[in-house]
């Protein structure tokens, strides 16, 4: 007896939307890519074949907000090179992981917000979602080791962003 | 393995992504290397620190939206599976057009097939995000494109004074034949246009008609049969096939 579209894929509307929002960084359009998304889903549910109903549908929101927005996307993209060296001076550690323990929701929430989406998306599938390198190569469409180096950097770039923030006097730049 | 091998797996070592053997020589050299237990606890509080970020739950009108637009509690079947798309759809523009489409499936005659093929190319193209050949604003530089790729010259033109900008073109198969794709945009709305010369003696036709939530306009022009899909509105479609005919 084929599970109903129901069972399978409401169970995932919170991870849709949050995953949503954090790309699109507001309510609004998210909730616009979640019901194109379920509509997707719903259309190509006789796909879903013993798969992750979770990271399938992740993978149809993050589609259909790639085809919504097409050039935000596309920005984001160009400014990972995932390839790049990033190494941060190994004295500014023992301050720096201190600073990060202080840091409130509301300063982690826009520190994230500053990240290049490809490094944002990342950080929200492993952290939030606690999704394996697996699952997060499936839907983002990268290759494990590529999971792997971005996840690295995207905390490294999320640690320099707190750092700076703080030692800079904390809301400068911030509205 | 020295510190260097070790600062690039320390993300993965603690997300337990690594291979046991090769865990286990992480976890020796930490225990001996201060400075990597000490990049390890960085790293281990920058994600303690993102799990602490919001986790933003589905609003409840949006929840209520996509379960109450569903009146069937199973798409068992494909059909069932499409005609309940077909119905949430209608339910969420307010058409009661599309409603009927999706309770009385009619036995495809050509022009039926054709406009759910458009409407297959339509969707693919999006989804495989394999949108553009030849990828340019310019009438002139999309025009000559299809050169010696086709047996005809599709007529291009750039709407973008009209509010429809052209972003490009491909060749696509429609009705076993390769055609020529175009593709303009509203806001963030893709239009294809799929044109092809018509099949002498065909009985020349124009529809308007909605299908798995998409706008379809298909005309005749100048020995050209035209199909317009997209998801904007109707109006915004109907402006657009007026300025493509003007």
């Amino acid at each position: 007896m084929p599970r109903s579209f129901e069972e399978v894929v409401l169970p995932h509307l919170d991870a849709a939307f949050n995953y949503a929002r954090w790309l699109t960084k507001n309510d609004a359009d998210a909730e616009d890519v979640v019901q194109d998304a379920y509509l997707r889903a719903l259309r190509f549910f006789s796909s879903l074949r013993g798969e992750d109903a979770r990271a399938w549908l992740l993978t149809i929101v993050r589609n259909t907000w790639y085809g919504r927005f097409p050039r935000r996307a596309g920005s984001a993209v160009m400014t990972v090179a995932d390839e790049e060296e990033d190494h941060r001076a190994d004295a500014s550690l023992d301050p720096e992981a201190q600073l990060i323990q202080q840091q409130t929701v509301e300063q982690v929430r826009r520190a994230l917000e500053t990240l290049p989406t490809d490094f944002r998306e990342v950080l929200v599938l492993r952290e939030l979602e606690g999704l394996s390198y697996k699952e997060i190569a499936a839907i983002v469409g990268i290759p494990l080791g590529t999971v792997m180096s971005r996840l690295a950097r995207a905390r490294e770039r999320l640690a320099g962003v707190l750092a700076t923030r703080e030692l800079s006097g904390g809301h400068r730049g911030l509205p | 393995m020295d510190c260097r091998e070790v600062e690039g797996l320390l993300d993965a070592y603690l997300d337990g992504e690594l291979e046991p053997a090769v865990s286990t020589s992480v976890r020796t050299h930490v225990d001996a290397c201060a400075a990597c237990r000490q990049r390890l606890a960085k790293v281990e509080s920058i994600g303690r620190m993102v799990r602490r970020a919001p986790y933003y739950q589905a609003p409840a009108g949006l929840r209520a939206r996509l379960t109450q637009a569903r009146p069937r509690p199973r798409a068992t079947s494909h059909w069932l599976g499409w005609a309940a798309a077909v119905v949430m759809v209608a339910s969420l523009t307010g058409s009661v057009l599309m409603l009927k489409s999706a309770q009385a499936p009619r036995t495809l005659d050509s022009v039926d097939a054709v406009a759910q093929e458009v409407v297959s190319g339509h969707v693919r193209a999006l989804m495989g995000e394999h949108l553009f050949d030849v990828r340019s604003t310019d009438q002139h530089t999309v025009k000559p494109w299809f050169l010696g790729k086709l047996d005809f010259a599709p007529p291009v033109t750039d709407l973008a004074q009209a509010g429809f900008p052209l972003t490009g073109g491909r060749l696509d198969y429609v009705a076993d034949r390769p055609v020529a794709a175009l593709v303009y945009t509203r806001g963030q709305h893709t239009i294809n246009v799929f044109v092809w010369p018509e099949a002498s003696g065909a009985v020349r036709s124009s529809d308007a008609r909605a299908i798995r939530g998409f706008h379809v306009r298909h005309w005749s022009r100048a020995g050209m049969s035209y199909w317009a899909v997209s998801d904007v509105n109707d109006t915004d479609l109907d402006q657009f096939v007026h300025a493509l005919q003007q």
